[in-house]
């Protein structure tokens, strides 16, 4: 098989995919622009809301945080298409190499965290790095991080929680029930607490660090601007009131806040993941249900 | 500007965050995952079929070098027994070469040895006749007186036979 160089309307449609990777983003700064009253960014407040539903039990404020996501899931959606788009097993062009090494990279990572059985949790893995990323990384955009939402951490930890369930029953409901109560019946208060706490120290663990990155960058803009005009404040005009110490400063500490600190955050959010559904898997017990089953199915 | 407080739960949200994620999960597993697990998959056959091709090529270099080895030793047999054959032919008619020459010789040596011997006979013959015609003319002298050679010749060949005798 030869080379094919690739026609115009395989290069239009790269292009569009791209272009569609990145339109969220311009979507949501647009919305922004359009709906948010002018500020001068220094408040500490939450997501800003577009418009309210009225539902059961609570309305559903449509804040910046939730539409962000949604842009984030959107733009994932395109960039798959487009790393995907005209692979081929024999020509290797350089968005296949990354597609293909993300994809090994992340089965390596799931087979040294999981083991063999959960190789089927590799996309989850994926797709919980990359939204959670994205939408830490959001917030160099100058968009809302919707990481910095309380409620889109509690979703996805929930839905952890939800696994980390799910697996610990593969064992059996009884040995399930029966985990409550060890190493003593004492323990059940404890033990149901510890249950809990896992998703609830997920969601402020990430919630909590992307936040409080934002708040320390709006302080230390605040305590820069005050600086300013400490200093540089008796200069007659222009040059008393804009704020010169606002320039550079900020910007290093984004590198760790937003940049450093939304990847890691990312990473360890799917780390502890990992690590929480493999080992609430009880191997043996399901095994041993597994046999049972099987013999049973034999006799019958 | 109408915010949400910095801590804020609210139900709805965390159920939508939480579909987000399972709709992103099935985005990843069907857009990224599936047609990159595909393309491994096929690389990862054709890669196997090339090693099986190589294999099977192999195999078939090595069959057909143990045959030709079997061939060459065969060969190789064959011809340390034609060399053999060859030798010992040699070996033979050298053999009866010789003896051929040996044979000859000894009948040249013998013809020789007679040649040789009729040869001393005939010498021996003439020695006497010459002794006898010596004898004649010495006794011819000594006698000083005609002799008849016929007379005389059975008397002296008695003489010399006697004196052959004697010798």
């Amino acid at each position: 098989m030869q080379f094919k160089k690739p026609d115009a309307k395989f290069k239009a449609v790269d292009i569009l995919l791209l272009f569609l990777t990145a339109l969220p983003f311009l979507a949501a700064i647009a919305l922004k622009v359009l709906f948010m009253p002018a500020g001068d960014g220094m408040e500490i407040t939450g997501a800003f809301i577009f418009f309210t539903i009225k539902l059961p039990v609570m309305d559903l404020p449509i804040s910046e945080a939730q539409v962000n996501s949604w842009a984030v899931v959107v733009s994932v959606l395109f960039l798959c298409l487009y790393l995907t788009h005209g692979i081929r097993a024999r020509v290797t062009t350089k968005r296949q190499i990354l597609a293909e090494w993300a994809v090994e990279k992340l089965d390596n990572l799931v087979k040294e965290n999981m083991g063999d059985f959960f190789m089927g949790f590799a996309p989850f893995v994926c797709a919980i790095l990359m939204l959670s990323a994205l939408s830490s990384l959001s917030s160099l955009l100058g968009l809302f991080a919707p990481t910095s939402d309380l409620n889109i951490a509690a979703g996805w930890a929930l839905l952890v929680f939800f696994l980390i369930t799910y697996y610990k029953l593969k064992g059996g409901p009884l040995y399930y029930i029966k985990g409550f109560f060890e190493p003593l019946p004492v323990m059940l208060p404890m033990n149901i607490l510890g249950e809990v706490a896992t998703p609830v120290a997920m969601t402020l663990r990430h919630y909590g660090n992307i936040l409080s990155g934002s708040v320390i960058s709006i302080l230390l803009a605040g305590a820069l601007q005050a600086l300013t005009k400490m200093v540089l404040g008796k200069l007659p005009g222009f040059f008393g009131e804009f704020p010169f110490f606002q320039i550079g400063i900020p910007a290093v500490l984004s590198v760790y806040f937003d940049l450093f600190s939304g990847c890691l955050q990312a990473f360890i959010f799917v780390m502890l993941t990992m690590l929480f559904v493999s080992t609430s898997f009880p191997a043996d017990e399901y095994w041993k249900r597994m046999n049972k089953k099987a013999k049973k199915q034999k006799l019958s | 500007m109408q915010t949400l407080d910095i801590i804020s739960v609210n139900i709805w949200q965390i159920i939508i965050s939480l579909c987000n994620l399972v709709i992103l999960f099935f985005i990843v597993k069907k857009f990224l995952y599936k047609p990159v697990k595909n393309l491994i998959a096929e690389r990862e056959a054709a890669t196997q079929k090339i090693y099986d091709e190589a294999n099977e090529a192999r195999l078939a270099a090595q069959k057909d070098q143990a045959e030709w080895s079997a061939k060459l030793s065969g060969a190789q047999q064959e011809a340390d027994a034609i060399i053999k054959n060859a030798m010992a032919k040699a070996d033979r008619r050298g053999d009866t070469i010789i003896k051929n020459a040996q044979e000859r010789a000894d009948g040249i040596i013998r013809q020789a040895k007679v040649d040789a011997e009729l040869e001393q006979k005939k010498a021996e013959d003439g020695i006497k006749r010459e002794i006898i015609d010596l004898s004649a003319v010495l006794t011819k002298k000594m006698l000083k007186r005609e002799i008849n050679e016929e007379d005389h010749k059975e008397l002296i060949d008695d003489f010399l036979l006697d004196i052959g005798e004697m010798l």
